[in-house]
């Protein structure tokens, strides 16, 4: 977060709003290097967590997005906000690959390391299919969806090697120009991506 | 000639229930052809070459082409037989049975497309020995060997010189590493350009559907994986004669029904063409098509209506379950 500037908006409704509109994502740093985040910086997401919680009609990737940063207090060891059983994700493994990979794009900021929600699930089932749709969102000029795609990508086995993800992050990254969203989430990928790619070294020079 | 195994192939009353949309689509777009069987004739006269060929001969070798193929695909004795095999003979017939191969050849010896187009006719049996003569002389040059063309292309003369029976110039696997899909390209990289250089590699590869078993496991697997993809933003961009190319990509592809996904994505698109065919079974190129649109004219719907018919014709023997390599191959 910012230093501490929305800590002393603590009691700012439009603070709060703020953050959790951004939702996970705001800690996605401290999550990704493992580093806590600063105490006020935690304290103000929490309190974004707590005053809004989703209701009944809200749309399930409000749901889910909610979930997810109650998910990452969690991962940061937070108190009181246990992670709980995450929400339904059924309405996810019936959707076509096209339609799958719209929404999941709009739940990027769950495509963590580690992810272990429900919908992270319907992610990793479908490697092909959400390879498939980063395709037709680069072919549709839709960087924001690509990007979103693609962090998924980084977080899920099976993809075929074919897809060439790499270049394609950065091939997204460069043709969005300066979207702040997709630098994010190709970022993200990115970070993702090469932590694993070291990871899989050393698992190999231990074995 | 071999004997044409026919005790799998479909018939309107073996496949029984609702007619499919590619069936439909089969069907419709072939009477479009017939119906239009005399815009595709020939200018009287020298034949055109040069630039005039891409309005005149070039669509007579697509219905050469196709009406071939869609006949190795259908039940002798079947309608869909009977019309691609008059439509065949008709084209046959406007080349002068084969004179104007000659003529051709005689005009431009090392241009690659009368032999390109007269191997449509040699594989169904139609052939001109005078043509062949020349053929053969021309083809022994290091020239030919050597012309220069685009990696897709080379494929096509090495098919069309199999079909025809001549040694071939080249190996077609070194030809097929050369193309854009023979390098398993990243799918996103895929636009309309490439989508007409790979589908027509699998066309050359597969001789137009009749070898399917030719084409490579890993390049069939590359494939089933981006196949639905593209297709998806084709259709969303109407281009419907690439759409129908990569329907017919989806139906050559062996074992298609073990890949996830793939059969939704063929069932999508069969829609789409059916319901963008206007009334009389044509299909625009590009475009809304008739519910949005006044009816277009021959140019601008013969290459799309030939390639569903082509198309539908593969994917309606697939749907029957009529394994393609039962398929009589290069039966006349």
């Amino acid at each position: 977060m910012v230093g501490g500037t929305v800590g002393t908006l603590a009691d700012d409704q439009l603070g709060l709003a703020a953050v959790r509109v951004l939702g996970a994502d705001v800690l996605l740093p401290s999550v990704l290097t493992r580093r806590r985040p600063l105490p006020d910086d935690l304290a103000v997401f929490q309190r974004a967590v707590l005053t809004f919680a989703p209701g009944a009609t809200s749309s399930e990737t409000t749901v889910w997005s909610h979930w997810g940063m109650t998910q990452t207090l969690h991962r940061l060891d937070a108190p009181a906000t246990g992670p709980g059983a995450g929400p339904d994700a059924s309405w996810l493994e019936a959707l076509e690959w096209p339609k799958l990979t719209h929404q999941l794009s709009i739940l990027a900021a769950l495509a963590v390391p580690g992810a272990d929600s429900a919908v992270a699930q319907v992610a990793a089932d479908r490697p092909v299919d959400v390879a498939r749709g980063f395709v037709r969102a680069v072919r549709r000029r839709d960087w924001l969806q690509a990007a979103g795609a693609g962090r998924w990508l980084s977080v899920i086995d099976g993809v075929p090697e074919t897809l060439g993800l790499d270049t394609g992050l950065e091939f997204v990254a460069q043709m969005a120009g300066a979207d702040a969203r997709v630098g994010l989430h190709v970022h993200a990928a990115q970070h993702i991506r090469a932590e694993s790619a070291v990871n899989a070294v050393s698992a190999g020079g231990r074995g | 000639m071999s004997t044409p195994r026919t005790a799998h192939m479909v018939t309107e009353a073996s496949r029984g229930g609702r007619e499919s949309h590619a069936s439909r689509v089969s069907r419709s777009a072939l009477e479009w052809v017939r119906d239009h069987q005399d815009s595709f004739r020939l200018p009287d006269g020298e034949p055109a070459l040069d630039a005039d060929a891409n309005w005149t001969l070039k669509p007579l070798g697509e219905l050469a082409q196709l009406t071939f193929s869609i006949r190795a695909h259908s039940e002798p004795g079947s309608a869909r037989h009977g019309h691609a095999s008059e439509l065949l003979g008709f084209a046959w017939d406007q080349t002068r049975q084969g004179g104007l191969f000659v003529d051709l050849l005689r005009g431009e010896p090392f241009a690659t497309y009368p032999l390109e187009i007269y191997a449509a006719f040699a594989a169904a049996g139609l052939r001109h020995p005078g043509f062949e003569e020349l053929a053969v002389t021309v083809q022994r040059t290091r020239g030919w060997e050597r012309i220069e063309q685009e990696p897709n292309r080379r494929l096509g003369m090495l098919n069309s010189e199999r079909r025809v029976g001549l040694p071939p110039s080249g190996d077609p696997s070194a030809a097929l590493a050369r193309t854009w899909l023979g390098g398993l390209p990243e799918p996103w990289t895929f636009e309309r350009t490439a989508g007409y250089w790979l589908t027509h590699v699998v066309f050359h590869l597969t001789d137009w559907g009749n070898t399917p078993r030719l084409m490579p496991a890993e390049l069939g697997g590359y494939l089933a994986a981006w196949v639905p993809a593209w297709l998806d933003t084709c259709l969303e961009a109407e281009q419907w004669d690439l759409s129908g190319e990569l329907l017919a990509v989806a139906a050559i592809l062996p074992d298609a029904a073990s890949y996830t996904g793939l059969a939704d994505a063929v069932e999508t698109g069969w829609a789409r063409i059916a319901d963008i065919q206007d009334a009389a079974g044509g299909i625009p190129e590009t475009g809304l098509g008739r519910p949005h649109e006044p009816a277009r004219d021959f140019m601008h719907c013969y290459h799309s209506t030939l390639v569903a018919a082509f198309a539908a014709t593969l994917a309606d023997v697939r749907l029957a379950g009529v394994h393609p390599a039962a398929v009589q191959e290069g039966v006349a």
